[in-house]
């Protein structure tokens, strides 16, 4: 199956008062069509600044990617596209929702202008074809009274009807990707679930791809087919959903999920012991290491290798690296 | 929306009584009277009585006030004690001038600093930011009557230049009226410039940092499309008070710059009307120039919630 994106070896940078640090380390990501893809960790993990690095929309300065290719579609380089071109992919091939839907829409416009805004940059329809494509698909993200809706101000919607606006104006153009990053945290638990199943189903009709970003492992087993675990900038362990609860490998994933089933998903009762490390003080060796229940010496020198622990189940850490485990 | 404007204007009415009770106050207690500077000190006391009693001004100080007030709400403003012709026309003829210079010198300070402050904005910590910041603060820290002499004389002393001294009415020769306005707009749109720059540059550069923005760009919006469809739109509220305060103020007459540049404007009437202790002049514009000022302030009001639907009055 050819993969609509694929993210090799990704480097992003901050500057900060005439420093370079690192923020997200060599993370590769493989997208397949119709796949829901996850991206999984804890806050500061680098997650948001992969998505919005496939956008072209990260905040430069000071942030900047400085390595890796981001391809989309098998030969198309969205790194080297020019701001014009990354315009037109925008909106219309690869779509964005975010966390907030309070303050993601502008309070100015109604509903409607939001969405032809989309309609407007990308296709060539008529004004009455442009309306009536945003009563369908208003309908179909499953808002009730979709004309009274479109006249509307944002403040006027329900935190919910916002998202659902969201993803209708993300869905407007039928994209082949659809970068969703954390869709649900700032919902209640019974509209995340619908969220997600709307989401769910927009994938089948529209044949779209989603890289769907979380905190939350549930999300993820709900969700999605393959699933990236990031810490600190890497992704430390990638796999199919299945292969990664049956059997985490990362101390990471390990802690994640332990958190998970310990207590209801969202006051832990177990949580990994310390916090991510800042950008300024990041370890030379594994960026796990400082938190991690299993360190070894050799964990605080050097960056453990990306290893192959099963099939199609990658893992960056030193306890699988089989000569040393034999050795020590 | 209706119902909320005619609330707003009836509200005006205890505004306005009050300033109407303080203006005449005020006016009674400040030393001096029209009498003794229209006659000098050496008068007698009986041409004295029979100026006072020709005036109203022996009559107690309630019955002088009703008397006053009674006129002005059938819009009788009374007579200049000085000239004889009615308050009221002579303020009228004031302001139209006033106006004039107040919408000119708005004109020229947006077309410059909104302008001027998205693209510092833009281009924020930049050596351009950084030209625009200190024009901004030039600007405002410059003083009115210093910019307005240093105009005349460079333009004077370089290029024998001077503006024309007598005033002409806008109807009257366009083209002459407008050399006479254009030095002092382009003094007072300086200062008013500098504020708006600056509320437009904050502004903006605000907006820009919030998560609707990058919804926008997300959905293919050209910069163009960005700044100025919605970062604009969004930054008009904090812009629109500054211009409101700033044109309020200006309605009320300048009285530097009219004394400078020779224009015969409210502020010019009133100063030589306090000089002379006119007294239904100086209480007559007082009352006026409040009421602008408010007025100012309801349309200020109105367009806020025509810009922001999450602002409605009811
Ligand atoms: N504009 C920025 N300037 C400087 N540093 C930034 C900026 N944006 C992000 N970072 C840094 O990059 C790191 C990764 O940020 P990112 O937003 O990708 O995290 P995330 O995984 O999405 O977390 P969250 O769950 O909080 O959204 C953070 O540690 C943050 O400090
Ligand atoms: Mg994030």
């Amino acid at each position: 199956m050819d993969n609509v994106l694929e993210i090799k070896n990704l480097h992003i940078d901050v500057k900060k008062d005439d420093s370079t640090y690192n923020v997200v380390k060599d993370v590769n990501v493989s997208i397949g069509k119709q796949q829901i893809y996850g991206i999984v960790g804890e806050s500061g993990s680098g997650k948001s600044l992969t998505a919005l690095s496939i956008m072209g929309l990260l905040a430069n300065p000071p942030l900047h990617v400085s390595k890796g290719s981001i391809q989309f579609e098998g030969d198309r380089e969205l790194l080297d596209m020019s701001f014009k071109e990354m315009k037109k992919i925008r909106g219309k091939e690869i779509s964005m929702i975010f966390q907030e839907p309070m303050t993601a829409l502008d309070p100015l416009f109604t509903i409607q202008d939001q969405l032809m805004e989309a309609l407007k940059f990308h296709t060539k329809l008529s004004k009455s074809e442009m309306k009536q494509a945003c009563i369908d698909i208003i309908e179909r993200v499953g808002i009730p009274r979709p004309k009274e809706v479109l006249k509307d101000y944002p403040h006027q919607l329900s935190g919910g009807m916002r998202q659902r606006v969201m993803i209708a104006i993300a869905m407007l153009c039928n994209p082949k990707l659809l970068l969703a990053d954390e869709p649900t945290t700032a919902l209640d638990v019974t509209i995340q679930a619908q969220i997600l199943d709307l989401m769910k189903e927009l994938r089948e009709d529209f044949e779209t791809s989603i890289l769907m970003i979380t905190h939350d492992l549930g999300v993820i087993a709900e969700t999605c087919q393959r699933v990236a675990v990031m810490y600190a900038g890497e992704v430390v362990e990638e796999s199919d959903v299945v292969s990664l609860f049956h059997s985490p490998k990362h101390p990471y994933t390990k802690g994640l999920l332990k958190s998970m089933v310990s207590g209801n998903r969202h006051d832990d009762l177990y949580s990994i012991p310390g916090k991510v490390p800042s950008v300024e003080q990041m370890p030379s060796g594994c960026r796990f290491a400082t938190r991690c229940p299993h360190v070894m010496d050799i964990c605080h020198t050097q960056t453990p290798p990306v290893q192959e622990v099963e099939a199609d189940h990658t893992c960056q850490c030193w306890l699988y690296q089989e000569e040393l485990v034999k050795n020590g | 929306m209706i119902a909320y404007t005619i609330r707003r204007l009836l509200m005006l009415i205890p505004v306005l009584f009050g300033i109407s009770v303080f203006i005449f106050l005020i006016m009674k207690m400040i030393p001096g009277d029209v009498v003794s500077t229209m006659l000098g000190t050496e008068a007698t006391d009986e041409s004295r009585s029979q100026l006072e009693k020709q005036f109203g001004l022996n009559l107690p100080i309630y019955q002088q006030y009703y008397n006053w007030i009674s006129g002005v709400l059938v819009g009788d403003f009374g007579v200049s004690l000085r000239t004889g012709k009615p308050v009221l026309g002579d303020i009228l003829n004031r302001f139209t001038l006033t106006l004039e210079l107040t919408l000119l010198s708005a004109f020229l300070s947006w077309i410059i600093a909104i302008p001027l402050g998205i693209i510092a904005a833009i281009k924020r910590n930049t050596s351009t930011d950084f030209g625009v910041r200190i024009i901004s603060l030039l600007g405002v820290s410059v003083p009115n009557f210093a910019l307005a002499t240093l105009l005349l004389l460079i333009l004077s002393v370089f290029f024998s230049y001077y503006p024309p001294s007598t005033y002409v009415s806008l109807v009257e020769d366009p083209v002459k009226n407008l050399q006479m306005m254009i030095l002092p707009s382009i003094v007072l749109g300086t200062a008013m410039a500098g504020a708006v720059m600056r509320m437009t540059r904050s502004t903006v550069l605000e907006v820009l940092r919030q998560d609707f923005i990058r919804t926008i760009r997300a959905k293919g919006a050209s910069e163009r499309v960005v700044i100025f469809n919605h970062a604009l739109k969004n930054a008009m509220i904090p812009i629109l008070t500054i211009i409101g305060m700033q044109i309020g103020v200006l309605l009320g007459g300048t009285v530097i710059i009219e004394q400078i540049f020779s224009l015969p404007g409210l502020g010019q009437l009133v100063l030589t009307a306090i000089n002379q202790r006119d007294y239904p002049v100086v209480q007559g514009a007082v009352l006026f120039i409040a009421f602008v000022f408010v007025m100012i302030n309801l349309i200020v009001d109105l367009l806020y919630s025509y810009l922001d639907p999450r602002i409605t009055y009811k």
